[in-house]
């Protein structure tokens, strides 16, 4: 099992590798010109050269790739040629944000959407499935950034239940950095109110964000629930008298959610894509919002970057499912 | 009062088509002490028997139209879903054919069988040797004793260490012990068999066609037992009923219904058993010329009967 | 806990059988009712695409001309969707936005079909290295969300639309280079594919004859699903400011627009957003009904 979870994240390295090679080729070979833009509008060829000299940009794309692949491995993400920071601590700073995004969704699909689907199979053809299953299909049409906009003009501007946008008011302090996650910070610290304040800004983004996998995952547990109740061994466990809510919350319900469960994994790398859309509505100061400002100033050193997080959280998500996976269903064999 | 004592009954079975009669007036008495082999084709309607005793087919497309089936006295096409529940596991046990499938395959063998035993126990705690007024872990220590023990005694060794483990783990024949086992935890008076040794090679088969015939040796339960195959029947059952096209044709003690076959469709399903000794120009099927006597027999018969 | 007994699939006592006849009547109705309604929905658009150039009530509105005199005009007779910051038309710009999305969504799923189509049909027919490198580069593009492969390359090719349906179709076509990759693998086991092989029938007819029919269900099915979603990164890309360029309407960069009048010009926001929405509803209904109708295995 341990060595079986070290060779599937050892095996990330070269995905990763590859990933580099085509998001850097896409970066640096399509149209363009990032160094006149950083340069600004009315620069001199000079400055120009002096720019790409800076940034190593006169160099041959090979070259260039190599020096930022050696720089990968010193912990070197590169530079913003805008904000002339490092892309790394920018990483530092954005990524938890998004990440708490994600996963605050993520949760909020799983919680809702797995207990409603078991619902839906249950009273099959009943006016609850035929209502859950209406909705989820209007669910999963919606644009996030519409839902997103919706959403503010319902809870923040009408009613003023909830911030507007952003992750914490601007004249406060966040906790106390601990992880990053300004939710788990506040609880380690014991700042309750704070808490408080991280989830209110939290909850809007996170439900426009949650709704459309919320909706999968409902559709996605319906099925398979079904398809589990029609197999033999809920014959044999019926056949032996066994309570029917032993049957369906404890016998059914862990095989369904295995089938149910490649399915969210597949959904976190379209939260993280989703994130982008949501980030911008909210303003969320995550790597969707950074990466916006930096594709849209074609700003590639932070793009790549950006790009290997996801990738790299999406691949250590995919292991971490297989090994749920193998939790849920024995017949799973981890190799 | 016979253990079992189905009259006339009539099952219809609905689909997008209409309503096709399945059941056609089927009388059956088990009593305690006797195995009945129930024979008869594909479709002939044997299992939907079975499954009518524990009534475990779907409300939604099974509908009784007449008749009765008493259980111990009580008519269970009459009885609530409640009722019926207390009488699955504790009173009737079923055991299915595929034992690869009939197995929960995320859960270990102790935990499904701990929650069988579980079960049958709250209407008769005492077949866990308690009485009703323990807690639930002396309870579910009870049950897993009671598994272990009765595991070893269906010939698993080490069942102790076996019940950690899931389905995938065991071969089709421990699968099906298992499942027995799971059956016979609630010490029921019937045993349902619906042909529980088909998906099984025949060494391992012959071992279940033991065990079955040991229950009843020392239980003294009564068994429906549900195949296609005459050759088991004619090893392992005192009687034997033979279904065609949901009714029954012949039923009577095994050493004279297979010795002297009166029906011409027993005649018909015995001709069809091949031999060792058969060679491939006399391996026979049914036909359809030969159907078409059947059906005129069958005809002939329902005539007298109604005149 | 007995409402859950009894609607066990095969217990059940509560729902009579005419119940239960009902159900499924009402199940089967709505099921081709939400599909009936998918096609209407896309047929309007589509009529109302094709239509455009007939259908604006200001068609100066189209190339960019701005009315400040009646800017933030709520809706009214003369402006059924309210008019934006400078004074043009939403519900104009709303029926020419649709040209923009329906183009770009179709002409995206057509060209990711054609490249990963015939991608997957060289990777599953011939196999080897080649199959390994066509589904190494498939795996590495799936771990990018497509939203950020797609901003990074239109991002990088420009503005235009054309520019934006190159960049989308890069996401895309791996998606089908799998699928038919993963059914022409299948189907080249397939006994009556081995007997024509044996008899010498060359592959490109095996392929165009006996392939090809065989694997066009699921792929329909998934490229009618597809248009609806294509549509709503079209309209993802314009809200994020990548993608056409301006003054040519579309939905997505009217939608970015209105944030900023909120919650005062909720109209500028509600129309453009209400279109995308039905678009992408449309062709998700039309591609569910289009499975149950064509794939008998999934119907239910």
């Amino acid at each position: 099992m341990l060595w079986y979870v070290i060779r599937r994240l050892l095996l990330i390295i070269p995905t990763l590798l590859g990933l580099s090679v085509i998001v850097f080729a896409i970066a640096r070979l399509l149209p363009g010109d990032p160094v006149g833009l950083a340069a600004g509008p009315n620069a001199t060829p000079e400055v120009i050269a002096s720019v790409a000299a800076e940034f190593g940009l006169d160099k041959p794309i090979p070259v260039q790739y190599w020096n930022y692949l050696t720089g990968l491995l010193q912990g070197d993400w590169g530079v913003s040629l805008f904000s002339r920071r490092p892309v790394a601590a920018d990483l530092a700073e954005f990524v938890p944000a998004t990440l708490e995004l994600v996963i605050a969704a993520l949760l909020i699909a799983v919680i809702v959407g797995i207990p409603l689907g078991l619902l839906a199979a249950i009273w099959r053809d009943g006016i609850f499935d035929y209502l859950t299953r209406t909705v989820s299909l209007g669910a999963i049409a919606m644009p996030r950034f519409f839902l997103g906009l919706l959403l503010q003009l319902a809870f923040a501007m009408a009613l003023n239940w909830l911030p507007l946008s952003g992750r914490f008011p601007l004249i406060e302090f966040p906790p106390e950095r601990i992880t990053g996650f300004y939710t788990v910070d506040a609880i380690l610290i014991g700042d309750w109110h704070a808490l408080g304040v991280a989830l209110q800004h939290l909850a809007l983004p996170a439900l426009a964000l949650s709704l459309s996998p919320l909706a999968t995952i409902l559709r996605m547990m319906r099925a398979s629930t079904i398809e589990v109740l029609q197999q033999d061994y809920i014959l044999t466990e019926r056949a032996l008298g066994i309570p029917s809510w032993i049957i369906l919350f404890k016998y059914t319900l862990r095989n369904a959610v295995s089938a149910t469960l490649t399915v969210i994994g597949l959904y976190v790398s379209w939260l993280l894509g989703g994130t982008v859309l949501v980030e911008t509505i909210f303003d969320w100061p995550g790597i969707g919002l950074y990466s916006t400002q930096a594709i849209l100033g074609q700003d590639f050193m932070p793009v790549i970057g950006v790009t290997l997080v996801i990738a790299m959280i999406y691949l250590v998500t995919s292991v971490i499912v297989d090994i749920l996976q193998a939790v849920l269903n024995p017949k799973v064999r981890l190799q | 009062m016979a253990l079992l004592d189905i009259s006339d009954l009539h099952l219809s079975m609905r689909s997008f088509e209409g309503e096709t009669p399945i059941l056609k007036g089927i009388d059956l008495t088990v009593e305690r002490g006797q195995i009945w082999g129930v024979v008869g084709e594909t479709g002939s309607g044997k299992s939907l028997t079975g499954l009518t005793i524990s009534r475990l087919l779907p409300n939604t497309t099974a509908r009784y139209t007449g008749g009765q089936v008493l259980f111990d006295g009580k008519d269970v096409l009459r009885a609530g879903e409640r009722d019926m529940r207390a009488l699955r596991g504790g009173r009737i046990g079923m055991i299915f054919q595929d034992p690869t499938t009939n197995l929960n395959p995320s859960f270990r063998i102790g935990t499904q069988m701990v929650d069988a035993a579980l079960h049958a126990a709250r209407d008769k705690p005492a077949i866990l040797g308690l009485t009703g007024r323990e807690s639930r872990r002396a309870r579910r220590r009870a049950a897993w004793q009671a598994s272990v023990a009765l595991l070893e005694s269906f010939g698993l060794h080490d069942a102790e260490d076996r019940m950690a483990r899931f389905p995938h783990e065991f071969s089709g024949g421990m699968r099906q012990r298992v499942l027995i086992a799971m059956a016979m935890i609630g010490q029921p008076d019937l045993l349902i068999a619906d042909e529980p040794t088909t998906a099984l090679d025949v060494s391992v088969q012959s071992q279940i066609l033991r065990l079955i015939h040991r229950l009843v040796e020392e239980r003294n339960i009564g068994v429906m037992f549900i195949t296609h195959n005459l050759g088991v029947v004619a090893q392992l059952c005192s009687h034997v009923a033979v279904m065609y096209r949901g009714r029954i044709v012949e039923r009577g003690p095994v050493s004279k219904v297979l010795k002297a076959p009166e029906h011409i469709y027993t005649r018909a399903l015995m001709d069809a058993i091949p031999t060792a000794r058969a060679q491939m120009d006399t391996l026979r099927g049914i036909d359809w010329p030969l159907r078409d006597r059947i059906e005129a027999e069958i005809a002939a018969t329902a005539k007298e009967v109604t005149a | 806990m007995s409402q859950i007994d009894t609607s066990l699939p095969r217990a059940g006592l509560a729902r009579s059988a005419r119940a239960e006849a009902r159900a499924r009547a009402i199940y089967r109705f709505r099921q081709s009712l939400l599909s009936v309604i998918g096609l209407a929905i896309a047929v309007i658009l589509i009529t109302v695409a094709l239509l455009a150039p007939w259908l604006l009530p200001y068609p100066d509105d189209v190339t960019g001309a701005v009315n400040p005199a009646v800017a933030f005009q709520p809706p009214s007779a003369a402006h059924w969707f309210g008019t934006n910051s400078v004074g043009q038309d939403i519900m104009t710009l709303v029926i020419y936005g649709s040209r923009i999305s329906l183009l770009s969504g179709v002409t995206v799923i057509l060209l990711a079909l054609i490249i990963g189509g015939a991608l997957g049909v060289i990777a599953g027919w011939v196999g080897g290295w080649i199959d390994e490198v066509i589904m190494r580069i498939t795996d590495l593009l799936l771990t990018i969300p497509s939203l950020i492969l797609a901003m990074a390359v239109a991002a990088a090719l420009g503005t235009g639309i054309w520019n934006m349906i190159i960049a989308i179709t890069i996401t895309w076509w791996p998606t089908y280079a799998r699928l038919v990759r993963a059914e022409v693998a299948a189907k080249k086991q397939e006994q009556f594919v081995i007997a024509s092989r044996v008899l010498g029938v060359g592959p490109m007819r095996l392929i165009g004859r006996h392939v090809l029919p065989n694997i066009v269900t699921p792929v329909v099915v998934k490229a009618s699903l597809d248009v609806g979603f294509a549509i709503l990164l079209v309209a993802s890309l314009g809200f994020v400011g990548i993608g056409v360029k301006p003054p040519t309407p579309e939905w997505g960069t009217m939608l970015a627009e209105a944030r900023n009048y909120m919650p005062q010009y909720w109209w500028t926001a509600i129309f453009p957003g209400t279109a995308i929405f039905l678009a992408v509803l449309a062709f998700n209904l039309l591609g569910d009904g289009l499975r149950d109708v064509l794939d008998p295995r999934t119907r239910r």
